[in-house]
């Protein structure tokens, strides 16, 4: 018993550290060098440092950033710590918050998250600094990060998903680019007419699955009028349906359960040509504009993640505004973490534009950043579609539903798209969790 | 001081360190759980309400709780089926065959290696449309080989698959040595008799070992109850919940949703769980287990 639980232990050690070490890996980036033009000033004040924790890697973007900052301000110093935003990630922080570990200011990148944040009182209400509306500088799409009328976070970059295109395989099978306001039975044309040996005409990240249900839910309601789940609404339904018959009766789309075994990282079977379409995000831009180890030789365009039907007025479309970014109400030096904040915001985030973070506020240069994002790979990009769907106004929603009902909708699809459970069971189940979830909470 | 008692502290200081951290990292944790149970604690929420059985009412009617139970029992009958599968293959390798320190050593590594590289192997093997398994399956004529890790009606099996294999090498050094042990005259006793092989193994072989293999089953369905890496490194529960055991639907509860007070009671249950298998074991072992 003792030999077992010795061996338990060692090997429960070892993945620990080992898993430890990973999430770690990332946090202890090249240590910033104090910065060396303040020999002139004098040696009274010493230089203040905030930390903030992000869920990017500090190399993708963040730590060019606070190195750019922290040469303009020899007096505040800013150190950028990763975390990676899952669970155990999410975990550390908030552990990292409630027990007062010296965060000054701290990325959220969903609302119910947020939300929890602000509950525990680990976010500052920014509207106590009447020096910077963020309505007037974010625009429309920053309401939806109002936590009880007020904002904890600053929401600074645009969330963007669409559909990526490989033009050169559209140009083969002679198809232009679909109109932005496309629907499902289109994509499913399209699919089909672009699959052939070893390409799949479409793959969808899983990310984008949710999506496109959501986008119909965001436009009808999540709720039906006497206030009981709406996620069974027809429109889902036909989603669902549409999405399988790719999978399983054309076969002209990876199916999902073969994808979440695999664990297919898409945007890799896209730029290797493996799929055709792919529908994912802006974050793709990381991966596709590193041609060192993503090489791809076609030329990429852009479409709108589809509306379910061509009839369907209501659909909006996912991304509004995201990287939320809280001031921690115990921070020692929250005004200068308030004004690194502004200056973030307003284009100081533009080295992260590098991997498709564009920045939301309306004094920030787009242009320079989008310049970042297409890197030196302008002719890589179909420019026309770029400008349309990627820094287009649409009708956008914020993801508002609780993560308990977006696993148990996750997990009634996951059924039905692996085979062992019928459309209406799925669509009477799925709005049956949500109910029980609604009426447990309360 | 008298001797004894001197001899006494003495013994209890040894333990100290070992006891302070049990303490410390156990039975005061478990015992904040418990409370925890009759509250609506969430993790990063300020205020906590005693809510009285409300937790365990809620479980008795949580879909994906029975669920997670029978994926729990889906999951433990690798525990006996590795154990028989070790036993067998314990005997072959007690005997002379060829290249046999290397066979032991061979079905010892999968318990010496990270479970969660592991796991990702097997992953690789499972993959439905490219995978080794299926290609071979295919290659004999079957035309549709299962979706193994894919689908929810055998997501579990798979998980089953993986888990006996991981068990089996240590289970096989326990039978090995428990082998070592079995008298010599005994066998040749038996042999004398006129006694087959099979009839030896039966009726002499197992009887010998049965403190072991009492051991391995306590051990093995403990240990898989609280399994929780492999699982959530292959398939995090899915797809649907399918492979969702009840370990991990107490962190699914804790660590993603907050719901401490939940989790906590989910948790208890499963300890109840534990402890009564272990107790009809401890029961019923004195009708089979020889010392």
């Amino acid at each position: 018993m003792t030999r077992k639980r010795k061996w338990g232990t060692a090997i429960l050690s070892v993945t620990l550290a080992a898993s430890l070490a990973a999430c770690g890996s990332n946090s202890n980036s090249p240590a910033n060098e104090p910065a060396s033009n303040n020999a002139g000033s004098g040696g009274d004040s010493k230089p203040v440092t905030l930390t903030m924790w992000g869920g990017v890697p500090g190399e993708a973007g963040p730590q060019a950033v606070v190195d750019a900052w922290n040469t303009e301000n020899p007096g505040v110093q800013v150190k950028y710590e990763r975390f990676v935003n899952d669970d155990a990630g999410n975990l550390k922080l908030d552990t990292a918050l409630t027990t007062n570990q010296n965060i000054d200011l701290y990325v959220t990148y969903n609302l119910p998250v947020l939300v929890k944040r602000v509950e525990a009182g680990n976010a500052l209400d920014l509207n106590s600094y009447g020096d910077y509306n963020i309505d007037e500088k974010m625009g429309e799409d920053a309401k939806a990060w109002k936590v009880k009328d007020s904002y904890y976070g600053m929401p600074t970059k645009k969330n963007v998903s669409f559909v990526w295109l490989n033009k050169n395989a559209l140009d083969e099978a002679g198809l232009p680019v679909p109109p932005l306001d496309w629907n499902m039975a289109d994509l499913q044309k399209y699919a089909k007419a672009l699959t052939k040996e070893k390409r799949y005409g479409y793959v969808m990240d899983m990310s984008a699955y949710n999506s496109i249900f959501d986008g119909t839910n965001a436009g009808s309601g999540y709720t039906k009028a006497d206030g009981s789940s709406n996620l069974d609404d027809p429109n889902v339904k036909k989603a669902y349906e549409t999405l399988y018959n790719m999978q399983h009766t054309d076969k002209s789309m990876l199916a999902l359960g073969e994808q979440l075994t695999s664990k297919l990282p898409t945007d890799a079977a896209f730029l290797k040509g493996e799929a055709a379409m792919l529908g994912a995000g802006e974050f793709v831009f990381r991966s596709a504009n590193n041609l060192k180890d993503f090489p791809h030789d076609f030329q990429i365009a852009f479409a709108m993640i589809p509306k379910v039907s061509a009839d369907q007025s209501n659909f909006k479309y996912p991304g509004g505004l995201g990287d939320i970014i809280s001031i921690n109400p115990k921070s020692e030096n929250k005004d200068k973490a308030w004004e690194f904040l502004k200056w973030y915001a307003d284009g100081g985030m533009k080295p992260l534009a590098a991997g498709g973070r564009i920045p939301a506020s309306k004094d920030a240069d787009v242009g320079a950043a989008l310049d970042t994002l297409l890197g030196g790979n302008k002719a890589g990009y179909d420019v026309k579609s770029l400008e349309e769907v990627v820094l287009g106004k649409f009708p956008t929603f914020t993801v508002t539903l609780p993560q308990q009902v977006v696993d148990a909708r996750r997990e009634e699809y996951e059924k039905f798209f692996t085979k062992s459970q019928s459309i209406d069971d799925t669509m009477k189940n799925t709005a049956q969790r949500h109910n029980d979830f609604v009426k447990n909470s309360k | 001081m008298n001797w004894n008692r001197k001899q006494g502290l003495t013994g209890y200081l040894f333990i100290l360190p070992n006891m302070i951290g049990v303490i410390l990292f156990f039975i005061i944790p478990a015992l904040f759980s418990l409370g925890m149970m009759f509250t609506n604690y969430k993790y990063t929420s300020p205020d906590i309400k005693f809510t009285g059985l409300d937790n365990l009412t809620r479980l008795f009617k949580d879909p994906i709780f029975y669920q997670s139970l029978e994926n729990t029992a889906i999951f433990l009958a690798a525990v006996p089926i590795s154990i028989a599968l070790a036993f067998f293959v314990a005997l072959a390798l007690n005997q002379n065959v060829y290249l046999k320190s290397m066979l032991r050593t061979m079905y010892f590594l999968p318990y010496i290696t990270s479970g969660v590289a592991v796991s990702f192997v097997w992953m690789l093997l499972f993959q439905p449309s490219q995978g080794i398994i299926n290609n071979v399956l295919r290659s004999i004529g079957i035309a549709n080989p299962p979706g193994w890790l894919s689908t929810t009606d055998t997501s579990m099996f798979a998980i089953d698959i993986i888990w006996i294999w991981f068990l089996l090498g240590y289970n096989m050094i326990i039978y090995l040595a428990a082998l070592q042990e079995v008298p010599q005259e005994m066998l040749e006793a038996a042999r004398i008799d006129g006694a087959s092989r099979w009839r030896t193994v039966v009726s002499v072989i197992f009887p010998l070992v049965s403190p072991s293999t009492f051991l391995l089953l306590i051990t093995g369905l403990i240990s898989s109850m609280k399994t929780f890496g492999m699982i959530q490194a292959v398939t995090q529960g899915g797809p649907g919940n399918s492979t969702t055991i009840l370990s991990m639907y107490v962190y699914q509860n804790a660590f993603r949703y907050y719901e401490m007070g939940y989790a906590s009671a989910i948790s208890w249950v499963l300890f109840a769980i534990i402890f009564i298998i272990t107790m009809i074991q401890w029961v019923g072992q004195k009708k089979w287990v020889h010392y």
